[in-house]
């Protein structure tokens, strides 16, 4: 279901705060799930499958329930195929574009 | 009911349920064991449930409720805050869905708690739990040699992962150096029953389970809905099909079989009616081995493509990113099958899988040494 609300539109600018925002949080979290340090400078445009971070089910269950808990984003729910799990920057597009309002600290 | 309903853990109160009496108000000589819940323990431990403890107690409550009923529990949550959390943990700390769970106490206060917080945990009455024995939650139709040595196994995979969180490198190497042997290979008629509880009891990593029945003979339906000990029998013995079983060992344990699918060949079509494992051996590999496994021996065959039928939902995520993972896509709306293009490269397979075809056992250290 799609939330037109206020901060929908406002995070889902290119570029502003909310995107970076996420994109650090979802950093520091495949970082420590993984404890591999090099994910902190991960480029958005890195795959998430595969070797550069290795996300598998055990891992992507973990980061899915973080992101369901901080931003109220259900990703599986959805996105069937798990398309946004494509990239950092296909993920963190995705959050930041249904984040709940005041959700994210 | 199918899978759903059967309970794989029980926790429960302390205080005027496991204990005839109250710890904490029992002066010097702590309360024994109420017999009756005892012998209850036993009997459901024998059926490969696993008993669990979740009290509003000092963590010595636990010690003495273990020393008195004889039993060790996988996993003990004593403190004072509320059940229904607790319950959270014991089922985050042995890889159980909440629905799994039933929860036992004596406090009709907690049982609301919990009832309210948690509604697809089982919650019962201590009169209740005496009873439950010949309830079918309690009553899995098969209880193998997996089920009778489960809460050991619980026990292994706590060591392990204190180890692994000691160990500083990442969960490939952690694997590595817990000299992790997957072993794949054809499924035998001793393997049956094992097969047959696994297809029952798995959820997260079940590609059959939310599925409508079976159109036709030789399809695979829901778990508990058509795939019993005859089901898999007969496929053994079908010249189109293949059943195949995982096993999962390391240091720390043998977790004897822990997953298993079926493969139908059609032509340059290979289609995976069934593919399941035990939650227990998530994050160890096993899924991404055999999914590689099977992509790689559908194209040495010369197979085109390979289908894995498996309808997503809020439950089966998971197994969901393992096939996101190893290059699945459901190329439309649902109920379409996952399926990958096997003319793509082939995913590598790690040095501790043995399989069929596969050169097997080389690089991983894990060999006879």
């Amino acid at each position: 279901m799609n939330r037109p609300g206020p901060d929908a539109s406002r995070t889902g600018t290119p570029g502003d705060a909310g995107l970076a925002s996420v994109t650090d949080d979802l950093r520091a979290f495949l970082t420590s799930a993984t404890g591999r340090d090099e994910l902190l400078h991960l480029p958005p445009g890195a795959a998430l499958f595969g070797d550069a971070v290795g996300l598998d089910s055990l891992t992507g269950t973990l980061l899915l329930r973080e992101i369901q808990r901080r931003f109220g984003v259900d990703v599986a729910g959805e996105d069937l195929n798990l398309d946004s799990l494509a990239t950092l920057g296909t993920l963190a597009a995705f959050v930041a574009q249904r984040a709940r309002p005041g959700a994210p600290q | 009911m199918t899978a759903a309903g059967l309970v794989k853990c029980v926790v429960w109160d302390i205080d005027n349920t496991l204990l005839a009496g109250t710890y904490l108000e029992s002066g010097d000589e702590p309360p024994g064991a109420d017999p009756v819940l005892t012998a209850v323990l036993a009997e459901l431990g024998g059926r490969g449930i696993l008993h669990a403890l979740a009290s509003k107690n000092p963590p010595e409550a636990a010690a003495h409720t273990a020393r008195v009923t004889g039993w060790r529990f996988s996993a003990a949550e004593c403190g004072w805050g509320r059940k229904s959390d607790a319950l959270t943990r014991i089922a985050g700390t042995l890889g159980i869905a909440l629905d799994a769970l039933a929860f036992v106490d004596d406090d009709p206060y907690e049982r609301a708690e919990v009832g309210s917080a948690l509604p697809r945990v089982l919650v019962l009455s201590p009169e209740e739990a005496a009873e439950a024995v010949g309830w079918p939650e309690f009553s899995p139709p098969v209880i193998t040699a997996e089920a009778r040595r489960r809460g050991e196994m619980y026990a292994e995979r706590q060591r392990r992962q204190e180890a692994e969180r000691a160990f500083g490198g990442t969960r490939e190497e952690f694997l590595e150096s817990a000299g992790t042997q997957v072993t794949i290979a054809a499924a035998t008629t001793a393997d049956v029953p094992r097969l047959a509880e696994l297809a029952v009891r798995t959820r997260q990593f079940n590609s059959a389970a939310g599925r409508a029945p079976a159109a036709r003979p030789g399809e695979a339906g829901p778990p508990g809905g058509g795939m019993t000990q005859d089901w898999f029998q007969g496929l053994l013995t079908d010249p189109g099909c293949d059943v195949v079983t995982v096993r999962l060992r390391d240091t720390f344990g043998d977790d004897g079989m822990v997953g298993g699918c079926v493969i139908t060949r059609d032509g340059r079509t290979w289609t995976v009616p069934l593919l399941m494992m035990s939650c227990r051996a998530m994050g160890r590999g096993v899924i991404d081995a055999l999914l590689a496994w099977l992509t790689r021996h559908a194209a040495r065959a010369g197979a085109g493509r390979l289908r894995i039928p498996c309808v997503p939902d809020g439950r089966n995520v998971p197994l969901r990113l393992a096939l996101a993972a190893a290059g699945f896509r459901v190329p439309g709306p649902p109920p379409a099958a996952y399926q990958r293009d096997l003319g793509t490269p082939l995913p590598a397979l790690p040095g501790w899988v043995t399989a069929p075809g596969e050169r097997g056992g080389g690089t991983g250290g894990g060999g006879t040494a």
